[in-house]
């Protein structure tokens, strides 16, 4: 029923968010527009400004909030049932601060400003090598415990935050803008290429984790009795948690920072749908992403002179929303 | 004809050498009680037995094959673990939990069918906690985490089931109500093995008891006569009595230290 009611919610945020922002669209010509660009006749010739409005910058960009939202939550999902922790999140395995490093990296040497596209480039490489460095590290520790991984992550990112910060104090101050500004997180100016990666990489890593969804329920009943059904504990852990790199990855090479996202949406959702993964991944999805979507909405509407930064705006929302519910659950305990 | 038997088992945990040349076997309805000190590779054992850890010498059969010709889904399917500790997050319901033992019936991505679907309803009413079924691990007392965990090893429909004390948290009538379930299901034919702490309920449920110290068998047979052996004493370091008393099947015991 819940998952039936996100589903149909999500269309409606989207279609509400294409109309809206500091230029309001109307309906009919927003149907007007994506029936012409769908293939379909136009009732009506098109009238330029919405559809330049609408067609080179909304659309991207409400649907990159859709998936970059929904992308999100379902790897917060997945990291609370193989860490068999509630508060697990993207953060855990080193993801993001490789990103800004990568990113940082790009700025620094300059390659930001010249070539399109290197700042999601390097973020996203930045996130996989320091991925691959938390692997690789907690596997040569001995086999990679959940406990071997948790260390090691954190560890990692530690170190490149450290790095990350040296970097940016010795960088020309211009420059230090663009990093900030993509550390705060947002989607403003993002266009189709960059929706043209999240539809090649968040969904169908999105889709693969839904497929996996009952091996990740016997392996969140801890790693003995997940062997003990048949489970392969390790390879099914290392797949998982590569996957959900890959959408966090990819998540943040695009919009930078979006904290909480993976938090809040499980979270809200469990009592609703339940904690199968079957379930809970795919309500997740549809929760992060209308959640992101209306966060973006936010982010370009608040503020009539700039946007605000739509990281900032996730954590101003979730860390309270997070403290209430963690208030809770400790009373129920 | 034995379901489940090991030949000078020698494991290793941990780079240590736990199990030192184990041998014994289990029949279908058997109840073993599996008992000894702390450190003596009881829970090494079963692990072993599950094909959680590797044979470095010796092997286990079950049913006749080697464990490593075993494909992991049959495996699972004939031998089910259930552990005193409960690792997951407790956030599904109980009937989740037990559903998840059909895991190595259905595997990763066919959906339940009515026949998993009932085998997970016998397994609930067997230890008697239907009427958790659809509230929270995380919800439960520790003795009731417990009889979900037995369930879902009930569900998983196995030939031999492995506990690892399985009554370390159940109150008194938890606990024959626990010893009850595993009788019923030796009476379908299920080989039990259970690593017992308390050497009066163990003594009063097995069948047959099997005493390991420092990794090696050292008393086997019925729990009255393991108990009275000086093996018994010598492995707990302690001085075993058993009281005779009038109609009660099995004696009673105490312990004191030796004297020096």
């Amino acid at each position: 029923m819940a998952l039936l009611a996100l589903a149909a919610a999500l269309p409606l945020v989207i279609v509400g968010a294409f109309a809206l922002g500091s230029v309001r669209l109307p309906l009919g010509g927003i149907v007007d527009v994506l029936a012409s660009r769908l293939g379909l006749v136009a009732a009506r010739p098109l009238d330029p400004t919405t559809e330049t409005i609408l067609w080179v910058v909304r659309v991207p960009r409400v649907l990159l909030a859709a998936m970059v939202g929904g992308g999100l939550a379902v790897v917060g999902a997945v990291l609370q049932a193989v860490f068999r922790n509630p508060i697990a999140d993207s953060g855990l395995l080193g993801v993001s601060s490789g990103a800004a490093l990568g990113a940082v990296l790009a700025v620094k040497l300059g390659l930001a400003t010249t070539i399109f596209f290197a700042l999601p480039l390097a973020a996203f490489a930045g996130a996989m090598a320091a991925v691959a460095l938390v692997y690789a590290l907690a596997h040569s520790l001995g086999r990679a415990t959940l406990h071997g991984l948790l260390l090691t992550g954190l560890t990692i990112s530690a170190l490149a935050s450290a790095v990350t910060s040296m970097l940016l104090v010795a960088t020309e101050e211009y420059r230090v803008k663009v990093v900030l500004f993509w550390l705060a997180g947002g989607l403003d100016g993002r266009s189709w290429p960059h929706v043209q990666a999240a539809v090649l990489l968040i969904l169908p890593a999105a889709a693969l984790l839904a497929v996996f969804a009952r091996p990740l329920d016997v392996l969140s009943l801890g790693d003995e009795e997940a062997a003990s059904l048949g489970v392969r504990v390790h390879l099914t852990r290392l797949g998982l948690l590569a996957l959900a790199s890959l959408i966090t990855g990819t998540a943040t090479a695009i919009a930078g920072s979006v904290p909480f996202v993976g938090l809040i949406a499980p979270h809200a959702l469990r009592p609703l749908v339940g904690s199968l993964a079957r379930y809970l991944l795919p309500a997740s999805f549809l929760g992060g992403a209308i959640l992101v979507v209306i966060a973006d909405l936010a982010a370009r509407t608040l503020n009539e002179q700039m946007d605000l930064p739509l990281g900032s705006l996730t954590a101003l929302v979730g860390a309270p929303y997070f403290l209430v519910a963690l208030r809770g659950s400790e009373r129920r305990a | 004809m034995s379901v489940i038997e090991t030949r000078d088992l020698v494991v290793a945990r941990g780079g240590k050498t736990v199990l030192r040349g184990v041998t014994f076997a289990v029949a279908p309805g058997d109840g073993i009680a599996l008992v000894g000190p702390n450190a003596a590779g009881k829970s090494t054992l079963l692990r072993a037995l599950a094909g959680l850890l590797p044979a470095e010498a010796g092997e286990v059969r079950l049913k006749g094959e080697v464990l490593p010709r075993w494909e992991r889904g049959a495996l699972a399917r004939a031998v089910a673990l259930v552990s005193s500790e409960d690792d997951s997050s407790g956030a599904f319901t109980v009937a989740e939990r037990v559903a998840l033992g059909r895991y190595p019936h259905r595997g990763p991505f066919l959906p339940l069918t009515a026949a998993d679907d009932a085998a997970v309803e016998r397994a609930l009413a067997h230890t008697g906690i239907e009427p958790l079924g659809g509230r929270r691990l995380e919800t439960l007392s520790a003795g009731e985490r417990q009889l979900a965990a037995l369930a879902r090893g009930l569900a998983q429909e196995p030939e031999v089931l492995l506990l690892d004390e399985p009554s370390a948290h159940l109150d008194v009538g938890h606990q024959l109500q626990l010893f009850r379930v595993l009788d019923e299901a030796r009476a379908r034919g299920v080989a039990v093995i259970a690593v017992v702490h308390d050497l009066q309920r163990a003594a009063a449920w097995a069948g047959r008891m099997v005493l390991l110290a420092d990794g090696a068998v050292v008393g086997e047979g019925a729990p009255a006569d393991v108990l009275a052996a000086a093996a018994a004493a010598d492995a707990f370091g302690v001085r075993i009595h058993a009281h005779a008393v009038p109609g009660l099947p099995h004696p009673l015991y105490s312990f004191s230290e030796p004297t020096r």
